[in-house]
């Protein structure tokens, strides 16, 4: 039976069995729940299947080529745009929205920057040891969560990487360790046996837990005898003595972990401490997972060092790139933008009320594909094809693999796919200034 | 000796399954987007020392904006802390720091009430600046 | 398991059992009562006889039935019972090496994750049913569900 990449998440399960006329989805066999709802995403209740534009504070079915014109005059009437987004899309609409990006001047960035690029980005100094999930499978024999919480958002993860017998570890579960630290008791806590060890630590005193890590490395003699962050000793010991002992571990690194601080920087320390475990151990290996949400979150790196030799956001000036101090956050807080594309996500949900209400103040174009809180306040909103789904394409995994998205269905009302109409944006920019 | 009605808590932003603002938008209407979303999960014994009852509001301020959403219990989280599913509720409350974005343990202040919870549309209002 | 706590814990197999384990089992599901264990019936095991009676109640002796409940409002469809079930697990399916069960499923899978959510396929060869002495106790799919979706039960 032919089988399909799910798009739902960033763990891009390449096993769901799809069953469909060429119309209708009829049924998803093998998904979770999320990948589900992203396949129900075809038919949902509140998709946007025709451009829209705000007239008289009311957003409006219009034609394409008035919404189109309606954004190309947005875009000529600004000096400084911003894209953001483009984590739901595929690498080729992060190529097109670079290029457009180039075309009209702009700042462009992507969600990986406020989430796990943030790691990737420290660790240009220091050095990372990332994995993939099928050496986690196979060699693994020691998990840590740290500050994340896969039983709720990527539902199979615990699956495939503790439950599996894998190659190397054919007993499978009884010889892998689980480790959780979280400060709050959450759903992964469920799936722990007799020999995993659960640490509920204090709220916010990650930084205690590293640094005594860090002193007591290879000795675990001069171990506080009143524990760290609320972590009595005996708990500290066997953490210690796993994380030394192991011969093939992984960290898993969730939202709680790359929190900023005032004083010290976390995940500086973190990346100190496992340098730190790595020469120390003679056979063994500790690396790191870094969980992120949306589906392409890793690729826009990827786009931006192969096509403009830079890892990250990118800015044009004079249709060239530029070096610049800027973030997407400093950008939008010193409020240095006057017009905002944001590409298949919803910043006025997500980012801080201070954020929003500054991204608010600007005309700002949409280009996603059901309501949301940013659609209640956008002036043009423009939809497109549902990726995975209604259009193919490439995408990178968490652990930085690449996958091919398939297309199954076409697309309602022939909308494009995010690629086409980028590329299309750019075409009609390029014929207006001849 | 803490006074009963204002306690400093630390505010964690989390993901639920169940309480998934995407599966709003994308399913859902308004009023079920509120439901799910304008909630704050706490434990039982800051419930009692809180003097709330479940026909109570809480609201959740820090130094600069506050929030009101419905509480619920939850034996799971340690005292001293609420939990808020990611959302535009809770989004009031998060903040930046050093150009970077805050989204756990925020130190916020909580008191029971009886003002109403904020409608979808009438954040979006507070967000675009038109009260 | 309760009942068990209020047995002798001898395996005299006066009871044509061969352990205590396997005769609460059969007091659960109704397929003996607790007369028919011979050493409860003496004096200084009267409290745990009083207690057994009062725990099964009318329904001793009712034969009943073992039922697996899977919650639809709970479940996520992570796919845990699926790799986890040891009746699956014993002829090394594509679940075990992290990839997707086979389909159409193969006899001897019980669960099946469709549309999101996890199914029950057939009860038949569940271990309670299909086994003897201690795997017959197998909880697995219940305590490892993270979500509490599943319950054994006998009705």
């Amino acid at each position: 039976m032919k089988r399909y990449p799910c798009s739902g998440c960033s763990l891009l399960c390449d096993d769901i069995i799809v069953k469909s006329d060429g119309l209708f989805i009829e049924e998803v066999i093998g998904a979770c729940l999320k990948g589900k709802e992203r396949f129900d995403q075809v038919s949902a209740k509140n998709r946007i299947t025709s451009p829209m534009i705000r007239k008289n504070n009311e957003l409006t079915d219009v034609s394409w080529e008035e919404a189109l014109a309606k954004t190309v005059e947005i875009i000529k009437n600004s000096s400084a745009p911003l894209l953001y987004g483009f984590s739901n899309v595929t690498c080729e609409a992060q190529k097109a929205g670079m290029d457009l990006a180039r075309e009209i001047n702009g700042f462009i960035d992507s969600n990986a920057s406020i989430c796990q690029g943030k790691i990737l980005n420290k660790a240009k100094s220091q050095g990372i040891n990332l994995t993939t999930i099928t050496e986690i499978i196979n060699k693994v024999d020691l998990i840590i969560l740290w500050g994340a919480n896969p039983a709720e958002t990527i539902p199979r993860l615990l699956n495939k990487v503790l439950f599996s017998r894998g190659k190397f570890r054919m007993t499978g579960r009884e010889i892998k360790t689980l480790i959780i630290i979280d400060p709050v008791k959450t759903a992964s806590f469920r799936v722990m046996g007799v020999r995993d060890l659960a640490l509920i630590i204090e709220p916010d005193k990650d930084v205690e837990l590293i640094q005594m890590l860090k002193e007591e490395c290879c000795s675990v003699d001069s171990i506080p005898s009143g524990g760290v962050a609320g972590l009595d000793k005996n708990d500290l010991k066997r953490l210690l003595l796993h994380l030394t002992g192991a011969e093939n571990g992984v960290i898993i690194l969730g939202q709680g972990i790359i929190q900023p601080h005032a004083n010290y920087d976390l995940i500086e320390e973190l990346l100190d401490l496992l340098q730190l475990i790595n020469t120390r151990q003679v056979k063994g290996r500790i690396s790191l997972l870094l969980l992120g949400g949306h589906f392409n979150m890793a690729g826009f790196d990827h786009v931006a060092l192969s096509s403009y030799g830079v890892s990250g956001k990118l800015q044009f000036e004079n249709k060239k790139l530029v070096i610049s101090e800027d973030t997407i956050i400093s950008k939008i807080n010193k409020e240095n933008f006057d017009c905002s594309i944001i590409v298949g996500t919803d910043p006025i949900s997500h980012l801080p009320h201070s954020l929003s209400s500054k991204l608010a103040k600007n005309p700002l174009i949409l280009i996603d594909n059901h309501k949301s809180a940013t659609s209640h306040i956008a002036d043009v909103v423009l939809p497109t094809a549902i990726t995975g789904i209604e259009s193919s394409g490439l995408v990178y995994r968490i652990d930085q693999v690449p996958i091919e998205l398939k297309k199954i269905l076409n697309p309602p009302n022939n909308i494009p796919s995010d690629e086409e109409l980028l590329n299309q944006l750019i075409e009609k920019l390029n014929g207006g200034a001849k | 000796m803490e006074a009963l009605n204002n306690l400093d808590f630390l505010l964690n932003t989390i993901r639920k399954i169940d309480n998934d603002q995407a599966k709003e938008y994308s399913f859902g209407n308004e009023q079920s987007l509120e439901e799910n979303l304008a909630i704050a999960f706490i434990n039982p014994k800051d419930f009692d020392k809180l003097n709330l009852v479940p026909s109570l509001h809480l609201k959740i301020s820090n130094k600069q904006r506050n929030i009101v959403v419905k509480i619920e219990k939850d034996d799971n989280i340690q005292e001293g802390i609420i939990s808020m599913p990611v959302s535009i509720w809770s989004n009031q409350l998060t903040e930046i720091l050093k150009n970077e974005l805050v989204y756990k343990n925020i130190v916020v202040s909580v008191e029971a009430t009886r003002e109403p919870i904020l409608k979808f549309k009438e954040i979006i209002q507070k967000i675009r600046g038109i009260e | 398991m309760e009942l068990y706590k209020y047995l002798p814990k001898t395996n005299c197999k006066e009871c044509g059992k061969p352990t205590c384990m396997a005769f609460s089992l059969d007091l659960l599901q109704g397929k003996a009562k607790v007369d028919d264990c011979p050493p409860i019936l003496k004096p200084k095991y009267k409290k745990q006889y009083e207690k057994l009676k009062q725990l099964l109640g009318s329904e001793e002796g009712q034969e009943k039935e073992l039922r697996i409940n899977v919650d639809e409002d709970l479940c996520d469809g992570c796919g845990i019972c699926v790799t986890i079930c040891p009746v699956n697990a014993r002829y090394c399916p594509p679940s075990l090496s992290g990839k997707a069960p086979e389909y159409p499923p193969e006899k001897h899978q019980l669960f099946q994750v469709i549309g999101g959510k996890c199914e029950l396929l057939n009860l038949e060869h569940c271990r309670r049913l299909d086994s003897e002495g201690r795997e017959r106790e197998c909880r697995v799919c219940e305590t490892y569900c993270p979500r509490e979706a599943i319950k054994i039960e006998y009705v």
